[in-house]
């Protein structure tokens, strides 16, 4: 008896069987062919490098293809068409945004993402120290930075992001408060970082950025508007008012103090006591023994003054500076020694100005400072010591 | 399989080991069919229907599938190759970067340990010295692959541009491998033209502030476009170095110094001695230097080698001896920027070349106080010398005037003053009519005439 031909079926396989069949092949496909997971737009493809060996201030094409790298391109970039305007948006200015971090705070990245300026428009960098406390913020932060640029709405991703780790070791915090807030300690501290600023600043400040924003990782709440506002006073570094939301345990209520006291004008008496100084002393805000009566930025807030209103400034703070490019390419940096003996960001506005470009401030133009019962130490020992 | 042939068996098997019923040889193929085999009958339209069902479900994710991609902007040609081959416009975008700066430290085997150099080199109108210039380039034996080059092209009115992008890109081109560099940056930016060109106000005692402050402003541009978080080494060169060591990279580097510099003379022609020290703004600070910077307002620069500022003080040029050490170090607080040979880290941690007055001095001389203020270490090597192009000009001329080229610095210094004191009085009328419109601090020296040799890094 002859048997007909075909394979010869042992086991009828159910619909069931087959339908998960089909999923896992679609899945299989959809990873084969869509592992290019996050989809840019054609215009963030197109002003991508085409070389890892580039500014890192804008992505780079990753190839996916094997065979040997080719050489680098020889590529051109024309500062004179960098435009710096009081209209970043409508020119489409590049923004590099700046945080020396120490620890991460979820809300500062949160308002980062509420900012209301382009995403494709801004470039996040960021230095950490190599220390414990620094590799978890490290981690926090590629965390949230993984979210945003790999599987959030392509608006909320930002054009590029640069993550630096510091090359020295950040001076021995003492525990001891008193310690801590000696004037040479202090000196150390803000030449570190001082150190990390200008690290962090010289490495990634690429050829297309307009304008530069520091923006210190404790400061949780600005105005979404930001960018645009502090840029449409067209000055080239600009300063908001810092301040602190806080549990006022005498109202019984959440209540707003200053925070920041670097923004400054100066006074006679300061420049006296400055006249006076070793050629390597620095002259520091917020000691009752050195008591150098200048105007206060913070001090000049009112609830009803006008948001616009502008002073001009002789020291600035770091917590959040909107300074053109143009002011760091001539060189003003954060000095890490006593320049005309200011350091950090107060030696920053005084290079500045050697420069010819001067510093301002806007007294009624708040961001709000991180707040926490147990940190509370540091700062509040500045504010009781004038 | 045939559990018929036991042994024991009486009864003949009805099929025989050694063939098929149909009595075909079996050979030793092994069966696994059933000996009788029942068609099936045809499926019940149940089963039909469902299996209809899934297959369109199929069909209908695959194209479902397939839409999404291409409608997505991928191509055909990327499904049907499943991603496996890669056309040239399918990539992925990096937006992350991350750097440790505690690996790009330098030392002093960087072509050991893979440290990258950026090359820095500021031009204007300097196209006939690229031919010369890219010589050097290729011949460099530090791994081309580790050096990134950048160019700073500002307010040019030759092809330099058009000739520096044709000869970079000649080289990435190269057939061989090893020529190739790593990032090649071209920057365009013009500062304006602050300075006269004429001969008088470009080499006056009164136009070289603003000069150096200009120069600095344009080597700080180039630098802070081009320094990127992955270089340990920095390295400045002046296009018209006419003779350096091929192997200066390594040379430099093995000595592990923060900034170090290398003497740098010019050839003569016979008649003029032979040779000359060049670059002058290499020295160590002097007490008399000190004491001038003092009495001057704060917006003054002292430039080396012009009578006004008479600073005694010790230059690495004069300091040469042809047979001596050429690792021979020694500390020094101005530099030259004619070949200055950094590590990265000194320009990350701030130092930069100052467009004001910082400690009295500008551009490299600053950078070089600036870089002793942080701590860093400053060497000039006295033996070890590189060779400026040497080019006939009207400095040269006047130079010849006066005659002295033997390079004894006090005897120079006496006779300068003298000759400053000579043409100040020749010149009087015209310094009064210009003194207007000087600074105040600068006044008194307008009008003296250039009576050293050509003294700056900065050449035009």
């Amino acid at each position: 008896m002859a048997r007909p031909l075909g394979p010869v079926r042992l086991k009828k396989a159910s619909p069931v069987t087959l339908a998960i069949g089909a999923v896992f092949t679609i899945l299989v496909l959809y990873f084969l062919i869509g592992s290019s997971a996050p989809d840019f737009s054609a215009s963030r493809k197109a002003s991508a490098a085409s070389h890892p060996l580039s500014p890192p201030t804008s992505p780079f094409r990753k190839s996916t293809g094997g065979g040997k790298p080719k050489a680098p391109p020889v590529a051109h970039y024309n500062l004179n068409n960098v435009t710096i305007t009081s209209d970043p948006l409508g020119n489409r200015e590049n923004i590099l945004l700046l945080t020396p971090m120490a620890r991460f705070y979820q809300q500062y990245w949160d308002n980062l993402l509420k900012l209301s300026y382009p995403h494709e428009l801004i470039t996040l960098g960021f230095i950490l120290p190599k220390t414990k406390e620094g590799n978890a913020a490290t981690t926090e932060l590629q965390k949230q930075i993984a979210k945003t640029q790999k599987s959030g709405p392509e608006k909320d991703r930002f054009k590029s992001i640069i993550i630096l780790r510091q090359d020295f070791d950040p001076p021995l915090q003492s525990q001891d408060e008193a310690e801590r807030h000696k004037i040479q300690n202090q000196k150390i501290r803000r030449a570190a970082m001082a150190k990390a600023r200008n690290s962090l600043l010289f490495t990634t400040l690429g050829p297309a950025t307009s304008w530069v924003l520091w923006l210190d990782a404790d400061v949780i709440e600005t105005p979404s508007d930001l960018i645009q506002d502090l840029a449409a006073h067209n000055k080239p570094v600009i300063a908001p008012n810092c301040f602190q939301r806080f549990y006022n345990t005498e109202k019984k209520a959440m209540d707003e103090r200053p925070y920041d006291f670097n923004n400054w004008q100066d006074s006679p008496t300061a420049v006296e006591l400055a006249k006076k100084m070793g050629p390597d002393d620095i002259l520091l805000e917020g000691y009752a023994d050195m008591a150098t009566y200048r105007a206060l930025m913070a001090y000049m807030h009112k609830t009803d003054g006008l948001r616009q209103e502008t002073v001009p400034l002789d020291g600035v703070g770091g917590a959040a500076l909107l300074v053109k490019a143009d002011v760091h390419r001539d060189g003003a940096m954060f000095p890490p020694f006593s320049f005309y003996h200011l350091i950090e960001t107060e030696g920053f506005a005084k290079m500045a100005k050697r420069l010819g470009w001067q510093p301002f401030g806007l007294p009624n133009y708040k961001v709000f400072f991180f707040f926490c019962l147990f940190l509370l130490g540091g700062r509040m020992l500045l504010l009781t010591g004038r | 399989m045939l559990p018929f042939t036991s042994s024991g068996s009486k009864v003949v098997p009805r099929h025989h080991v050694s063939g098929y019923s149909n009595g075909y040889p079996r050979g030793n193929t092994f069966e696994i069919s059933p000996h009788r085999f029942t068609p099936r009958g045809t499926t019940p339209i149940s089963r039909r229907r469902k299996r209809l069902f899934v297959r369109l479900g199929i069909v209908a994710a695959i194209l479902f599938l397939f839409g999404l991609i291409t409608w997505n902007g991928g191509s055909v040609l990327s499904v049907l190759s499943l991603g496996l081959l890669s056309s040239s416009d399918d990539f992925q975008l990096e937006t992350v970067r991350y750097y440790d700066l505690s690996n790009v430290q330098g030392t002093a085997r960087g072509w050991e340990r893979e440290e990258r150099i950026l090359l820095c080199v500021p031009l204007r109108d300097a196209e006939s010295h690229l031919g010369m210039f890219f010589s050097h380039l290729r011949n460099f034996t530090y791994p081309h692959n580790l050096i990134d080059l950048a160019f700073l092209v500002s307010d040019s009115k030759d092809r330099t541009l058009e000739v520096l992008t044709e000869s970079l890109e000649a080289i990435q081109n190269d057939v061989d491998d090893n020529q190739h560099f790593g990032e090649i940056s071209i920057i365009e930016k013009d500062f304006g033209q602050i300075v006269n060109q004429d001969v008088e106000s470009r080499h006056g005692f009164a136009a070289q502030a603003p000069r150096r402050k200009l120069m600095a402003r344009a080597r700080n541009w180039l630098l802070s476009a081009a320094l990127r978080p992955y270089h340990s080494w920095v390295y400045w060169r002046d296009v018209d170095v006419e003779t350096a060591p091929f192997t200066i990279l390594e040379d430099l580097m093995r000595h592990n110094k923060d900034v170090i510099v290398p003497n740098v003379w010019r050839p003569l022609p016979d008649w003029l001695g032979g040779e000359q020290p060049y670059d002058l703004n290499s020295w160590q600070e002097s007490e008399t230097a000190l004491a001038l910077a003092d009495t001057l307002d704060e917006d003054a620069v002292i430039v080396e080698g012009y009578a006004e500022y008479a600073t005694w003080r010790p230059h690495l040029a004069y300091l040469r001896d042809p047979y001596g050490d050429p690792d021979m170090e020694m500390e020094i607080d101005g530099v030259g920027g004619v070949s200055i040979l950094a590590k990265a880290r000194v320009f990350r941690y701030g130092a930069h070349f100052p467009a004001f007055s910082f400690e009295k001095h500008a551009e490299t001389e600053g950078f070089g106080k600036m870089a002793k203020k942080m701590q860093f270490s400053v060497v000039g090597l006295p033996h070890y010398t590189i060779w400026h192009l040497y080019e006939p000009s009207v400095d040269d001329i006047k130079h010849m005037e006066f005659g002295d080229t033997t390079g004894q610095w006090e005897q120079d210094k006496t006779k300068l003053q003298n000759i400053a004191l000579q043409d100040k009085k020749e010149k009087e009328a015209q310094a009064e009519k210009k003194a207007e419109a000087q600074p105040a601090a600068q006044a008194p020296a307008q009008g003296q005439q250039k009576v050293e040799g050509k003294q700056e890094g900065a050449k035009t």
